[in-house]
């Protein structure tokens, strides 16, 4: 490994190192020999797509896992506990994780914030004063100047990251890994926390950044490390790689094998797109979409993909551009309108707002048209069962009864379900968002061909994906959504991995 | 933790174990019931006589009758705090409007329809201007109960003969009319709450609003019209208080709200929402009243009887939930 001749003008050695680590889960080697070391005063991003084993190592750095084989050190020495005293050790010896979700309190100041749960206190008296000036003091280091007694619901996305930042400088780390820090942040709020994260840096601790911006990634990162399948593949410097180059190690030479669609002519347009804006996500975004084709929508975490289906769905308002279909402008935000159009959609979070756990599989299939299993304002049992049976059978759901519980349901099965209430509402066009994400391999091999038939019965289907392989498994045409308006477009038979993650990463 | 340690020492029987947990907990409050009749029949004087098990009955539809609709709203995820008030303000009304003259049956459509109206406002202000329903229903409460007493200087107004009403309060074969009605509603609520696209829409919402609302539910028009049923269903137990005391009297139904809450939640069915039935809530308004009625009739201080109450109907949800806990797991197990 090459790592710390990339790194130069750091006097310190090396922070953290994984050492041979192997780590394998039923059916998949989620670490596989893996050797690693970050220096102190070194920004190392990390590179890789979905399941690449990002998470895994981060996961030994912190001690939340036990590598089958291989040693973890931190500061020289090794973590040597083998239950949950192994996360305290780590965390004794300075690793600090800042996740995605943000754990802080809305309704309570800034500085009450940063010492949550660890007030400074005078006999049970929180002594506010104190803590102000301390906050103020911890805050200006990564150049927040807000006033210590902000709530934090007035601070904007990014200045809550950066309170997220400063909460775990407080206990003095050594190594502080940031997961996606700016993927919520439109790109402006984002040089914030970058400008944060070089000045962590220049005070002696390590930072290992996952990212796949390749612009932010050039900005702050001394070098990259890119995993591919559990395995570190190479550590580049990133001023001088190509972007091209990375995508290359980032998906392996087997990428580009997919079998590629048919081009196939469409005629009709159903859904035109022009101009939409959504602060501070999208700027302007304007695409069409034929009767019976699948449009992939292309993009990084962030990207406002999710917004982006919720404009033209009627759940977000817009706040300009027009939506228009078979030719027609709709009035923005009225939801239950666009099913009446033959529209259907499926939310990115499928727990969150897809299913009614307790209800049966029966009841979250035909809630989008109770009228359809009724008999004179009754619903027939028998009519219910045979419309779900219908949907379980097209959509090779696995499920004991149509009554049971969907919440009892695997995730793939259950994300087959909500994409099947469409299927028996008789939808025209479906915009999925992310169907599927946390669904194992053969479910999604099953959506994938359950989409493919829709669109041969003339069905459209919007497909969101972050995971790049599949969108030339599915879609007719991709589009990259990037810096909050579409960017390059392929189109069937030539969409190619590497070219599309190429142009979801790239700077601007 | 104690979930899981629940499924190691669950026995197997998984099979079985689905439709057996659907029914652990009415299983459960039957068992209750049974122990409350055993208790007080051995120990408190005429309690299993006729006339008592026909007082127990009209009793129960007072609560029963408000129940039914309470525990669709409990289901959606909402609470209702107004049913007492809503009871009073509603005889009060009757009572006005006989006076009047207005004719018998005009008036209880116009009482009916005041009730569910007034109901909407609660519901109108959850379903359109996110006011949460125990603030929107609280303030009604207050607001009608001063109404009442403000117009009525809180002395009862009387009717004067009404045939109507009398036949009302006049029992058909030894059982109470109340009570006659109270099992009428009873049956369409079941069957609404199971049968039709409203009522599987209430346990949608009350399960996840946001992927109800995905579907193309209409959350919102759902909302007023729970709360709308809410209002018409007191004012039928108002109009039963009218036949029952020959007045509309703004102090009446006093703390009703709270009995039927508590019969609704040891009924099972759940404070946060998505989960419940009409026939755990039955079970729920037996315990309550059996209760109520036993410690009556044990002649017990009427101040201690609450604290009696109070600790029974705590006791009954904790072993509830302690019930639908260990059944769960086995089934996960």
């Amino acid at each position: 490994m090459t790592q710390t001749s990339l790194a130069p003008n750091l006097a310190h050695g090396p922070i953290a190192s994984v050492k041979g680590c192997t780590r394998r889960y039923p059916g998949v080697l989620a670490l596989d020999n893996a050797t690693f070391q970050v220096a102190g005063g070194e920004v190392r991003a990390l590179l890789g797509k979905n399941g690449a084993g990002k998470s895994t190592l981060i996961r030994m750095l912190t001690g939340a896992e036990i590598p089958d084989s291989g040693t973890v050190e931190v500061d020289g020495e090794e973590l040597r506990h083998a239950g949950s005293g192994r996360a305290q050790d780590a965390f004794d010896k300075g690793v600090r994780v800042v996740y995605q979700e943000l754990s802080l309190v809305p309704g309570m100041t800034l500085a009450e914030n940063l010492f949550l749960g660890r007030w400074p206190r005078k006999g049970g008296v929180i002594q506010y004063a104190e803590m102000e000036a301390q906050a103020f003091e911890a805050m200006g280091r990564l150049g927040l100047e807000r006033a210590p007694n902000t709530l934090v619901a007035s601070l904007s996305p990014a200045e809550r990251q950066l309170l997220e930042i400063a909460r775990v400088l407080l206990g003095k780390p050594k190594l502080v890994i940031l997961d996606e820090p700016t993927s919520s942040l439109a790109a402006a709020e984002a040089e914030k926390v970058m400008a944060a994260v070089t000045r962590i840096a220049s005070e002696g601790i390590a930072v290992i950044y996952v990212s796949h911006r390749m612009n932010e990634i050039r900005q702050i990162a001394h070098s990259a490390t890119v995993m591919r399948d559990g395995r570190i593949i190479d550590t580049v410097d990133v001023k001088g790689a190509d972007t091209r180059e990375i995508v290359r190690l980032m998906l392996g030479s087997e990428g580009s094998q997919a079998a590629a669609l048919e081009n196939r002519s469409l005629e009709k347009t159903v859904l035109e797109v022009r101009n939409l804006a959504l602060a501070p996500k999208l700027s302007s975004v304007s695409f069409h979409l034929k009767a019976g084709e699948v449009l992939g929508i292309a993009g990084l975490l962030g990207a406002g993909r999710t917004e982006l289906l919720q404009a033209i769905m009627g759940v977000r308002r817009q706040d300009q551009g027009e939506v228009l279909v078979d030719g027609k402008s709709v009035r923005p935000g009225h939801y239950k309108r666009m099913l009446l159009r033959g529209f259907g959609y499926t939310p990115e979070s499928r727990k969150e707002e897809g299913i009614v756990p307790l209800l049966g599989v029966d009841e979250n299939t035909l809630a989008t048209n109770f009228s359809g299993v009724s008999k004179s304002g009754i619903l027939s049992a028998k009519m219910m069962a045979e419309a779900t049976r219908k949907v379980i059978e097209r959509l090779h759901v696995k499920t004991a009864r149509t009554d049971t519980p969907i919440g009892t349901l695997s995730g793939g099965n259950q994300q087959k379900i909500v994409i099947g209430r469409w299927v028996y509402a008789n939808s025209r066009v479906l915009l999925l968002d992310e169907p599927t994400r946390g669904v194992d391999v053969e479910a999604k091999a099953q959506i994938y061909a359950i989409i493919r038939q829709l669109a041969a019965e003339g069905r459209s289907v919007i497909f969101v994906s972050s995971e790049i392989e599949e969108l030339p498994l599915v879609c007719d045409r991709v589009l990259v959504l990037r810096d909050g308006t579409l960017g390059e477009e392929f189109k069937s038979p030539n969409i190619d991995q590497d070219a599309l993650m190429a142009a979801c990463i790239a700077g601007h | 933790m104690s979930l899981d340690q629940a499924a190691t020492s669950a026995s197997s029987g998984k099979k079985s174990g689905t439709s057996f947990s659907q029914h652990m907990n009415e299983l459960s409050l039957f068992v209750a019931i049974v122990v409350l009749y055993v208790v007080f029949t051995s120990t408190a004087n005429g309690f299993l006589s006729f006339n008592n098990q026909i007082n127990i009955l009209r009793d129960a539809a007072t609560i029963g009758i408000a129940a039914w609709a309470a525990t669709l709203i409990i289901i959606a995820g909402e609470i209702d705090v107004s049913v007492g008030p809503m009871v009073a303000f509603i005889s009060v009304v009757l009572a006005f409007l006989l006076q009047w003259g207005a004719p018998t049956p005009v008036a209880f459509a116009l009482s009916i329809v005041i009730g569910a109206l007034l109901g909407s406002i609660a519901g109108a202000l959850r379903a359109y201007f996110d006011v949460p329903s125990f603030v929107a229903t609280l303030g009604l409460w207050s607001a009608l109960r001063g109404t009442a007493l403000f117009v009525t200087d809180a002395l009862p107004v009387s009717i004067g003969r009404n045939d109507t009403l009398d036949a009302l309060d006049r029992s058909v074969l030894g059982i109470p009319p109340a009570a006659i009605i109270m099992l009428v509603f009873f049956a369409i609520f079941s069957f609404v709450s199971r049968k039709t696209a409203f009522g599987r829409s209430v346990f949608a919402i009350g399960g996840n609003a946001h992927a109800a609302f995905l579907s193309g539910i209409s959350v919102s028009k759902i909302r007023v019209a729970l709360f709308a049923i809410a209002g018409a269903m007191a004012a039928i137990s108002g109009i039963l208080l009218v036949s029952r005391l020959g007045s509309g009297n703004a102090t009446a139904a006093n703390g009703l709200e709270f009995d039927v809450i508590a019969a609704v939640v040891v009924g099972g069915t759940s404070l946060s929402g998505g989960r419940g039935s009409m026939l755990g809530t039955l079970l729920g308004v037996l315990v309550i009243t059996l209760i109520g009625n036993g410690l009556v009739l044990l002649g017990i201080n009427p101040f201690f009887q609450q604290v009696v109450r109070g600790l029974i109907i705590v006791i009954a949800v904790l072993a509830n939930i302690q019930a639908i806990k260990r059944s769960m797991s086995r089934n996960k197990g």
